[in-house]
């Protein structure tokens, strides 16, 4: 190994050759400015066509290239090897789901948690749908730090929680729930508590917070479950206290 | 979507919590939830042998004062400032306090607790022993 | 006036979550995730559906369908130097192609003048907009020898075809990734550019390791987008009854030879509609379901030729990784930000050479599942036959006209070429057709400053 590169750790997994998810080294040339992403690149491209992990748009938007390195949920693309390089970079699939090949999980459990709380507008009423409604730069902002979701799944990856009860509806979708219960425009909020009140709901969370470390995009999902544990109790007391009453 | 039944089932490891030191801290403060109830139970116990006679609660009490004791005692009032010290730390993430546009910092809410909690046992020792 | 509405600088990014999240709202809405579409069915002169890969399970499947809508993207990834994403390989435009639709205006391609060294990662126009400066290694605004009334808030050919001018007078920063000209934020001062471009210094800071407050952000251009497609009128109808196609994959003309920033977006949404209705009225007047005989036959004929064709052959010398590149970087020289004769009759016949010796491009990994070097493979096939369509109908057009900027006909020539290119899938090269432009209300007048 020359001074110039760098040992790759990949966990393995194929599916039609079955066993166990084993680990496979390759050296690479590094360079200063390559994210690990680079380095899986260079690895199908010039060391092992068979290596198999999803990305696509290289810059932190599209959420597909999650992979635990060095232990710790990151995107691939967003995290230089300069920064996490200690002898070896090691890659595995995201934690807490099942592998489908090498890097690549299984995310349709995420996407049946996202479905769950209802993320789109809610109305009784549409009203005159050639009319705009209007939202102030204020009402956007109450709801701009969860909109910035990019369903990347690490906050799943990181939450002991999920890992040991796969039913939790977790930290992203739970933000996205509070998205839209915080839109001016929406009148759901009480159907996503009541989702959110459940078994399987907020109150799961123990409040270990690493979800919000890992969130590459600010999106702090666990002040969201805690604000949604705040709003869920409120329905909760109100309708204690004022049967019948239902409000948004 | 049909599941291919060859996906490999996710299995978290016994060791999970220490895989990093904020997992690590996390269980601490976990861990520190129980001790907070076993101080509880220790509590219940004296009630329970000060109905039992004066000779019973001496000896409970000399018991409490046994080396092995004590230095059990140590370890368990650091876990359970430990718990108390992390939920200061969260209650201003959990439930922002916010009276202007910017909620208060997190510290700041820390703060106001930890000075309250120092307020509030300084004046218990007070009143139970009537100054330090 | 305001010309577009806007969320900071992340429209894109919020029209995909809203319109993916508002989806669930209906149970009949049935997503197959991660199916790569491999072929259109075609049946009694109609398109009937699609066949696809089912990546997870590692099947292929027909897709049955009275009306079929392509909205697969551009083909960014043509170009060695792009904005565009991994997966923007022009899918849609080979599957309509292929099918016997034209394409139509393909040698109209965007190229961005603000692009990082490396990456190609896009720095938005707002950048400029919000008062940024373009500067050679003198610090010299350059674009005052080539715009001086406009200067950095010039259209995104100009800008581009500027830089390239510069790097070859020499006026150009060096560095580990070639020439490179500087965008200047510094004299905005942190404030603006904190309150009105968070996203530039996020990216800069995260991708190229420098603070836009204090430092020059390195750019080159970049191919970004293509104006061509598959041929479409404002309904998304192609010529093939049954088929639609919208978004940067359609062509339905309304960005001309050179978009403006922003139409993107907007025209998906608008025309999204329009093609969704249009299909949905043509489905339900449409009588007879697609018969399941010709699914079954293009099936097997897709499952023999991607799984015992493409995915038999052994991996030998010719890889897609490295034919990819040659691919790439032969778009980049020869059919890029400036085009002659000689270059493009050149890079016709290397990407004929090309689709050949695609033939010879082996497979390592043989499995079904997830097997995402058959789909570069796949994608590097639809890749050449797009690349060709643009290189052939970049070289049918001889003179310069929007992002089409030819150096031998540097002029505008409407007396011959006021028309629309179309490009027809042969067995051999494209066949180039041309049809009229409709001209309504504005008549074309020549671009001047
Ligand atoms: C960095 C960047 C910034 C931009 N900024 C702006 C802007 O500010 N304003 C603006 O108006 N425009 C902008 N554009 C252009 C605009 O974003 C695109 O033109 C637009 O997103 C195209 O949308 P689309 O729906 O047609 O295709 P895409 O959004 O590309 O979607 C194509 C979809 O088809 C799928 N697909 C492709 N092939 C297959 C296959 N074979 N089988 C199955 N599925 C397939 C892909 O997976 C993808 O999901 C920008 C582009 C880039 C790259
Ligand atoms: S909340 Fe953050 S970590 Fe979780 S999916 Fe969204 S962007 Fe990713
Ligand atoms: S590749 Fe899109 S987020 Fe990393």
């Amino acid at each position: 190994m020359a001074a110039s590169d760098v040992v790759f750790r990949v966990k393995r997994y194929r599916p039609e050759s079955g066993g166990r998810p084993t680990f496979q080294e390759y050296t690479i040339p590094y360079r200063s400015d390559m994210v690990v992403l680079d380095g899986l690149n260079y690895i199908k491209d010039h060391i092992d066509p068979t290596l198999t992990f999803r990305w696509s748009c290289r810059m932190g938007i599209c959420g597909s290239c999650g992979a635990d390195v060095n232990g710790q949920p990151r995107l691939t693309c967003g995290t230089y090897v300069r920064d996490v390089h200690k002898g070896a970079v090691t890659v595995e699939p995201l934690s807490n789901f099942p592998i489908l090949k090498d890097l690549v999980v299984d995310f349709d459990d995420f996407l049946r948690k996202l479905a769950s709380v209802t993320p789109y507008i809610v109305r009784k009423d549409w009203g005159d749908l050639t009319k705009e409604y209007v939202q102030y730069p204020e009402d956007v902002e109450a709801y701009r730090q969860q909109s910035l979701c990019i369903n990347c799944m690490l906050c799943y990856a990181a939450c002991p929680v999920f890992g040991s009860s796969p039913e939790f509806v977790g930290p992203a979708a739970s933000a996205l729930a509070l998205r839209y219960n915080r839109d001016t425009r929406d009148e759901g909020a009480d159907a996503r508590l009541a989702r959110l009140n459940t078994r399987t709901g907020v109150w799961e969370c123990t409040f270990v917070g690493e979800c919000s470390v890992v969130c590459p995009k600010d999106v702090d999902p666990a002040a969201a479950i805690q604000t949604l544990k705040f709003l869920a109790t409120m329905r909760h007391m109100r309708r204690l206290l004022m049967p019948g009453s239902s409000s948004r | 979507m049909p599941m291919t039944s060859r996906e490999y089932a996710w299995k978290r490891r016994p060791g999970w919590w220490l895989r990093n030191r904020r997992y690590l801290m996390f269980q601490l403060r976990e861990a520190g939830g129980v001790i907070c109830a076993l101080y509880g139970l220790v509590l219940l116990n004296m009630l329970v042998q000060l109905r039992a006679g004066e000779s019973a609660y001496t000896a409970f009490l000399d018991l409490l004062r046994t080396p092995p004791v004590l230095y059990l005692n140590v370890v368990l009032f650091a876990l359970v400032v430990w718990h108390a010290l992390t939920w200061f730390m969260l209650i201003g993430k959990a439930q922002p306090i916010q009276f202007t546009r910017q909620p208060l910092p997190w510290k700041v809410v820390f703060g106001i607790n930890v000075l309250l909690w120092l307020g509030v046992s300084g004046a218990v020792v007070y009143l139970i022993f009537g100054g330090i | 006036m305001k010309r577009t509405v806007y969320a900071a600088d992340k429209v894109g990014f919020h029209i995909l979550h809203t319109l993916f999240q508002t989806s669930m709202k209906y149970d009949r809405i049935h997503r197959f995730d991660e199916y790569f579409v491999t072929s259109l069915i075609v049946d009694g002169g109609a398109c009937a559906g699609v066949v696809a890969m089912n990546l997870r399970g590692g099947t292929m499947v027909a897709i049955q369908g009275k009306a079929t809508i392509l909205a697969t993207g551009g083909c960014g990834r043509v170009y060695e130097f792009t904005t565009n994403g991994f997966i923007k390989t022009g899918d849609g435009m080979a599957l309509a192609y292929r099918a016997g639709v034209p394409l139509k205006d393909m040698e109209m391609v965007q190229f961005h003048p603000t692009c990082l060294p490396g990456t190609g990662i896009l720095i938005t126009e707002a950048a400029r907009g919000e008062g940024g400066y373009l500067v050679n290694k003198d610090g010299e605004r350059y674009m005052q020898r080539y715009l001086p009334s406009k200067m950095e808030l010039g259209p995104r050919d100009i800008l581009s075809r500027a830089m390239i001018q510069e790097m070859k007078a020499g006026r150009a920063f060096e560095g580990p990734y070639g020439l490179y000209m500087g965008l200047d934020l510094r004299h905005l001062g942190a404030k603006k550019i904190n309150e009105r471009i968070p996203m530039v210094r996020e990216l800069v800071e995260k991708y190229m390791g420098l603070d836009p407050i204090h430092e020059l952000i390195p750019v080159r251009p970049g191919q970004h987008y293509i104006m061509g497609g598959v041929s479409t009128n404002g309904k998304g109808e192609t010529t093939l009854p049954g088929l639609y196609a919208v978004g940067e994959t359609a062509c339905v003309s309304i960005n001309g030879a050179n978009r403006l920033g922003s139409n993107s977006l907007s025209e998906c949404l608008v025309f999204g509609a329009a093609c969704g209705l249009a299909a949905a009225g043509f489905a339900k007047k449409k009588a007879s379901y697609p018969r399941g005989a010709a699914a079954r036959e293009a099936l097997k004929k897709e499952e023999a030729r991607v799984f015992d064709g493409v995915l038999g052959r052994e991996r030998a010398k010719e890889t897609v990784a490295g034919l990819r590149v040659e691919m790439q970087q032969l778009m980049e020289r020869d059919v890029g930000i400036f085009r002659e004769e000689s270059a493009l009759a050149d890079a016709c016949g290397m990407l004929g050479k090309m689709r050949d010796r695609f033939a010879a491009v082996g497979l390592a990994d043989k499995d079904r599942v997830f097997n995402t070097e058959l789909t570069a493979v796949l994608e590097l096939d639809f890749m050449l036959d797009v690349a060709l369509a643009i290189a052939h109908s970049a070289r049918n057009r001889r003179e310069s006209r929007g992002a089409h900027s030819r150096t031998d006909f540097p002029q505008r020539d409407d007396a011959n070429y006021l028309k629309h290119t179309l490009a027809f899938r042969t067995d051999g090269p494209p066949r180039i057709d041309y049809v009229p432009v409709t001209v309504t209300k504005w008549q074309p007048v020549e671009r001047k400053y």
